[in-house]
């Protein structure tokens, strides 16, 4: 039987926050994974992290994940169990693992459970068939073994997994044929919606999947529109399904911990108070077993849930248990969905949610209005940034980017606001916009600076096509200046006639 | 098929190795799943369904959907998506559900 003051189960991102908030208080923690490597969904994701300074926004997923298991991994107060599944808990407090193909016994004194969540799919004849994949698979395929999923995919899902990953499969030299979704409108953040449709990806609003083609693989795949049932079908290889996920919760269930159907939160979830305690002696959770969310609020769960555990053994508080909650808290502002979710679990009992305004055509496309374009246009400037960032998203690199403190914000939920007088057109927030929604319009010099992650880069000087926000080619033109990044958000400066201006939002090299 | 190079992303893959595919001598990097390395070489279909016989294929890749069980090294319902490939592997599908009684 082996001691520990705290064991954590799961080495995602909830997990390690977790695992390195407690260890960093001198307790021994025990860190379970049931895969070989550290970093759960974290270490797939390649696109920027909303947030503020403080959360890493800004940052790559992958380099964030790469710097807590760093941490993880020099500390020495953390015994690591990797390809390590933990089978069960017993009612003296033992929890047993699978080590190494061996059965092992352990006695912490407490638990935080961190398992993640698992995709959900959908009902649709020959869903089955090799070639239907979950968005998580798709991306451990790509992302971490560099294996390409297919040639031709169809996502179905537009919330920000099936947007995000519909940008890494394109980055990945995958063709995307299109983004299917059953609502009206668009679920994931707007800024990630128009980085897709710039590549020319189409999102199919109001339809649904009926049917996948093919005998032993996809081949094909039937959509519909909802209200006029007019079918469509689209060749494909790859039916990439981001259509929500659900708690893992076999272990909290095993454990007799409270459940409670929370659709808002992913289906069932455990009971807990705001400290990430559940209704069990000890138990806790953190991160998307909680409830789904995302990474940012999960690692500061993890870190919650670590903190407040090793607080009951210490007796010592940290204050940064309150300031957790409060970020928490910033962080949830505008996601009506979770927090009247965490209402029905009889938290956040007075918290009140900006409202998200409908943002009309946008919300349902992607693509900003020219009105709305033309709201936000300076109109005596020459060079100048334009932030078609029209959605309250917790999130501000933006504002700390400009040396001349050009752009503001009220909060962290705000949207950000030009001073067209003080900008001078430097590009910094065109490379830090984890949205890639700021570029640079210069009428003088007539081009466009743009953010840029797709390979081949292009040389100063070549001829480049330059694409407007739906992905047409409006016209070839010279690029002018290459800044290559070290974060790999490289800006291209395209030359652009006059009347292009205000449209081009994405080059494509033509080799 | 492997991705060459990327935008983002530089992949460290481990070396390569020999292992079996339905007694076929096959390749893959060692380290990356039995998934990874048999999706990477056009092979998708890796058991039948229970009771439908239909064929089946990933799904999750974390382990928990059982879509991709697979007899390794004569060990019936492995999950392959979670399984690192070692050199000399005997990856077979299973037909309809694997035994854990070994028939001789």
């Amino acid at each position: 039987m082996r001691k520990y003051d705290v064991l954590v189960i799961g080495g995602g991102p909830a997990g390690i926050s977790a695992a390195l908030a407690t260890a960093k208080k001198n307790l021994n923690v025990a860190l379970f994974e049931e895969k070989e490597i550290l970093g759960g969904q974290l270490i797939k994701q390649t696109h920027k992290f909303f947030g503020s300074k403080d959360e890493s926004a800004g940052t790559r997923g992958i380099y964030i994940a790469r710097k807590l298991i760093n941490e993880v991994e020099n500390n020495k107060n953390i015994d690591l169990y990797l390809n390590s599944m933990v089978m069960g808990y017993y009612e003296d407090g033992v929890i047993t693992a699978l080590v190494e193909g061996k059965m092992e016994k352990f006695l912490p004194k407490k638990v935080i459970i961190a398992t993640g969540a698992f995709e959900k799919s959908l009902p649709f004849e020959n869903n089955d068939l090799p070639g239907v994949f979950g968005a998580g698979a798709v991306q451990t395929l790509m992302n971490i073994y560099g294996v390409l999923p297919g040639k031709d995919v169809l996502m179905i899902g537009s919330g920000n997994i099936g947007l995000i990953v519909s940008y890494q499969l394109a980055q990945a030299g995958v063709n995307v044929k299109g983004i299917v979704e059953i609502s009206e409108k668009i679920g994931g953040y707007l800024v990630h919606a128009s980085k897709v449709r710039r590549l020319g990806i189409p999102i199919y609003t109001r339809h649904t999947i009926v049917k996948a083609i093919g005998e032993k693989k996809v081949k094909g795949a039937i959509i519909e529109n909802i209200e006029t049932k007019e079918k469509k079908e689209i060749s494909c290889d790859v039916i990439c399904l981001a259509t929500g996920l659900m708690p893992l919760s076999d272990i909290i269930n095993q454990i007799k911990c409270e459940m409670k159907y929370i659709p808002e939160l992913g289906g069932y979830v455990p009971v807990r108070d705001e400290n990430m305690k559940t209704s069990v002696e000890n138990i806790f959770v953190a991160g998307d077993s909680a409830g789904i969310e995302e990474a940012t609020a999960a690692m500061l769960e993890g870190e919650l849930s670590g903190l407040y555990a090793s607080y009951e053994i210490t007796n010592i508080f940290d204050d940064r248990i309150n300031k957790i909650k409060k970020r928490l808290k910033d962080l949830r502002k505008t996601s009506l969905k979770i927090v009247n979710g965490l209402k029905k679990l009889n938290l956040y009992t007075d918290f009140n949610v900006d409202s998200q305004e409908d943002l009309k055509e946008l919300h349902r496309t992607g693509i900003p209005e020219i009105e709305r374009i033309s709201q936000i246009t300076p109109k005596n400037s020459n060079r100048y940034a334009i932030m078609e960032c029209f959605q309250k998203i917790p999130c501000n690199p933006c504002v700390s980017s400009c040396p001349t403190n050009a752009i503001s914000m009220d909060s962290l939920n705000d949207i950000p606001k030009l001073d067209a007088d003080k900008c001078i057109g430097c590009g910094n927030c065109v490379a830090v916009c984890p949205g890639l929604a700021i570029f640079v319009i210069d009428k003088q010099k007539e081009s466009v600076l743009l953010p840029y992650e797709f390979l081949p880069i292009p040389e100063k000087g070549e001829l480049v096509d330059v694409l407007d926000r739906s992905g047409n080619v409006l016209e070839r033109n010279t690029v002018l200046n290459v800044r290559k990044m070290k974060d790999k958000t490289n800006l291209v400066e395209v030359k652009v006639s006059k009347e292009n201006l205000k449209n081009v939002r994405h080059i494509r090299v033509v080799k | 098929m492997r991705i060459q190079e990327h935008p983002i992303l530089e992949f460290k893959r481990g070396r390569k190795v020999k292992f079996y595919f339905e007694d076929q001598e096959v390749w893959g990097y060692e380290g990356e799943t039995i998934a990874a390395a048999l999706h990477a070489l056009g092979i998708w279909e890796y058991r039948e369904g229970l009771k439908t016989g239909r064929a089946r294929g990933l799904f999750c890749a974390i382990g928990h959907c059982s879509s991709c069980l697979m007899n390794v090294n004569g060990v019936p319902n492995t999950r392959i998506c979670i399984t690192p490939l070692k050199e000399g592997m005997i990856v077979k599908k299973q037909k309809p559900k694997g035994d854990l009684i070994e028939k001789v």
